[in-house]
């Protein structure tokens, strides 16, 4: 069973085709990494998934939900694809333990007293017992990013995206992020990931999707992709970023 | 044939007999005894109606008519609506009858019932107390003269300006001409006689050199063809005040000398000289009633305008293409227009267009809370637009939809960022409060000009109002910035 279809996806703002066609099957449990160089509408097929972009044309289902119908809830289909932003999006003005709860209490998913209860085991599940009552403005990125990942937990998600999620942190943070992802994938969570970490790619993808110029070019195992790399831009991208 | 005959007949008798009923209705009410008419006047006219230092009103209209109402056995109830205003109520039948030193003209009169002349006004020239040069219309050759606009005193000056050859400056208040002459800006002012004379009165260091052009009589006023029972009292009433010396007393006591035709002597006792402190002293609890409705007014219409605010400012940042649109169109239109002629529009013009009264504490209301709610649109806008939209994107993408996230997400966010905006906006709309005196409203600045006109002290009431105006605006940014201190902090 393929928890993500996506057939004939394409996007556009304006005249600008960003995405030009694209067929992609994700199946339960499957960790698929996104690379490709800046611009090459990666991040937008991810946020494609959830429907932060509305799409032009084509076909996206996630968990039998047809994301393209026009009379699907989409708030619905959100609650159970998670997202992680390279920037965070922490809410500044309420705290570690009300950001992670916010969403399961105001969508009456949980009363507050289990929603925190459950707060507080993610938080203990991503390292940060101790910042319940912090806010997210005393955290370091690396502390941010993994309160983001705790956030998006909260909902019980059955997909887990990330876009970019160590892009912003300082170097000697980004291990801790990966760490906690690392785990995620291996107890079985359906992740996409657009990075640009290729040792995180190589190690934990099950699979790896290359993209340039609003097409996937190239796709298959870390080894297949990293290692006898048959496309032509797939060879000159991975020779300059390894 | 025949009983259809009958039936018509029996209809056309139905028809009289309740007509005729219908007649007898009002008659029979206008006889009881003690019934209480409602009365429209100026704002403030002196000497024929303003208010005292105690906010009651007085002046010769309002004496006469208490007196008249006394002598006839009849209640009034005094409405000040401001002249216009007052004309427009007797005509949608909102008052009985209108007092308000208003000339009798022949256009006047087909569509208002006058009663017997009380005053004989007409245009008089008054010059500065110290000037010794001009003592006669002749005099005036090559200089400028003050008019206050629509009198007949600018009539007057206006047909003798080419045979003197001299050129007229035109005011909006009688004591802006007296500031006007004071200060050299024009030699003297046509005015009429009654106003000329009560301001003397006052010790507003103006005297008079000539004597007074003939002019027209001033008459109160019923809508045409009905309260003929007010008129007739009206008209007898007016008979026994003159006859039994009351008239003349109640003239006496605002206009210092009964004898208008040899002007030059009015005035010659002016009345003894308050000292200034004292004369504000004595204002202040009209000052204070003046900016507690100030205050009233601006949290009132800061209260819609941001209601309207938060509903227009939502509609800028949808999606949908239409409500942006609405949305844009309301804040060009109430942003573009002036406050001023937004209340001329809201108080004068919508409601002779259709017909309708519209109170002067409502329509100020409504345009403070118009223009106000323009501005505060942007802000809110503005606000709304500086949140990361990645605060967006994260609530949306956990399934939170639109509405809650703007409520609990975005809009705690972006108020941290309007509250500098908003107290700017406070500031702003409890000055320009002040701007709603031109169609009436009582608030400080109102307050102000009337105590000017009772008592021509335009320095130190300006000065005190000016003052106050900065106290309160102060105080309450200094509350304002405590608060936008909580808020960033919380």
């Amino acid at each position: 069973m393929d928890k993500i279809k996506v057939t004939g996806l394409k996007k556009s703002y304006g005249s600008n085709e960003v995405l030009k066609g694209i067929d992609m099957e994700i199946g339960e449990g499957e960790v698929v990494c996104v690379i490709g160089p800046s611009g090459s509408g990666k991040s937008t097929l991810l946020r494609c998934l959830n429907l932060l972009e509305e799409i032009s044309a084509g076909k996206v289902v996630v968990d039998d939900y047809d994301l393209s119908d026009k009379n699907s809830d989409i708030n619905k289909i959100r609650e159970n694809i998670g997202m992680v932003f390279q920037h965070f999006n922490l809410f500044p003005h309420m705290s570690v333990l009300k950001n992670i709860t916010f969403a399961p209490v105001e969508l009456k998913k949980m009363t507050p007293a289990e929603a925190e209860k459950q707060a507080l085991a993610l938080l203990e599940r991503v390292g940060l017992s101790d910042k319940a009552d912090a806010y997210p403005a005393s955290l370091s990125g690396g502390q941010k990013q993994r309160v983001a990942i705790a956030r998006a937990l909260a909902m019980n998600p059955d997909v887990m995206l990330f876009d970019e999620p160590t892009s912003a942190l300082d170097p000697e943070m980004v291990g801790e992020v990966l760490g906690v992802m690392q785990d995620l994938a291996r107890e079985g969570m359906t992740m996409v990931i657009v990075t640009h970490e290729m040792g995180f790619a190589r190690e934990v993808g099950h699979r790896v999707i290359f993209m340039d110029g609003g097409y996937i070019v190239e796709e298959g195992t870390p080894e297949e992709v990293f290692g006898s790399p048959k496309h032509e831009r797939t060879i000159s991208f991975l020779e300059k970023v390894l | 044939m025949r009983i259809q005959k009958k039936m018509t007949g029996f209809l056309v008798l139905l028809v009289f007999f309740f007509s005729f009923m219908g007649s007898l209705v009002p008659s029979a009410h206008a006889a009881e005894a003690n019934k209480t008419y409602v009365i429209g006047t100026d704002t403030t006219f002196a000497p024929f109606e303003y208010q005292d230092a105690n906010g009651d009103f007085v002046g010769i209209d309002m004496d006469l008519i208490n007196a008249i109402a006394e002598d006839q056995g009849f209640k009034v109830e005094i409405k000040s609506l401001g002249f216009n205003a007052a004309l427009q109520a007797l005509q949608s039948g909102n008052v009985d009858g209108v007092i308000a030193g208003m000339s009798i003209t022949d256009e006047r009169k087909q569509t208002f019932d006058f009663s017997d002349p009380y005053f004989e006004a007409g245009p008089m020239m008054g010059v500065a107390a110290d000037n010794d040069t001009i003592k006669s219309y002749e005099d005036l050759r090559g200089k400028r003269v003050a008019v206050k606009v629509g009198t007949e005193g600018a009539t007057f000056a206006d047909s003798i300006k080419d045979k003197y050859g001299f050129t007229l400056a035109t005011f909006d208040d009688s004591s802006q001409l007296v500031d006007e002459v004071k200060a050299g800006g024009s030699v003297a002012l046509f005015e009429d006689y009654p106003v000329l004379a009560y301001g003397i009165q006052q010790g507003n260091g103006i005297k008079t050199v000539t004597n007074k052009e003939k002019g027209g009589s001033y008459g109160f006023a019923v809508n045409k063809g009905q309260n003929p029972e007010l008129m007739r009292m009206f008209n007898q009433g007016l008979a026994n005040l003159k006859n039994s010396g009351k008239y003349d007393a109640i003239i006496a006591q605002y206009l210092g000398s009964v004898d208008a035709a040899s002007g030059a002597d009015i005035g010659g006792e002016a009345a003894a000289k308050k000292s200034r402190l004292g004369l504000i002293w004595e204002s202040m609890p009209a000052f204070m009633t003046g900016l507690g409705y100030t205050m009233f007014y601006t949290i009132v219409s800061l209260f819609f305008a941001f209601l309207l605010g938060l509903l227009f400012g939502s509609m800028k940042v949808s999606h949908n293409k239409f409500l942006r649109g609405i949305a844009t169109v309301f804040v060009d239109v109430f942003r573009g227009i002036p406050l001023l002629i937004l209340a001329f529009f809201i108080y004068f013009a919508i409601p002779q267009a259709f017909g309708f009264k519209m109170e002067v504490w409502m329509a100020s209301i409504l345009a403070l809370a118009l223009n106000a709610g323009a501005y505060v649109t942007e802000i809110i806008r503005g606000g709304i637009q500086s949140i990361d939209k990645g605060q967006m994107e994260a609530a949306r993408s956990l399934g939170v939809p639109y509405g809650n996230t703007m409520r609990k997400i975005i809009l705690p966010q972006a108020i941290k960022v309007m509250v500098p905006s908003f107290i700017n906006q406070m500031v702003i709309t409890l000055k320009d409060t002040s701007i709603l005196s031109i169609i009436g409203l009582v608030e400080l600045a109102q307050s102000g000009k009337l105590v000017i006109a009772r008592t021509y002290q335009t320095f130190d009431v300006y000065l005190t109002i000016a003052i106050m105006y900065l106290i309160v605006i102060t105080i309450l940014t200094k509350i304002a910035d405590r608060l936008e201190r909580r808020i960033g902090r919380g």
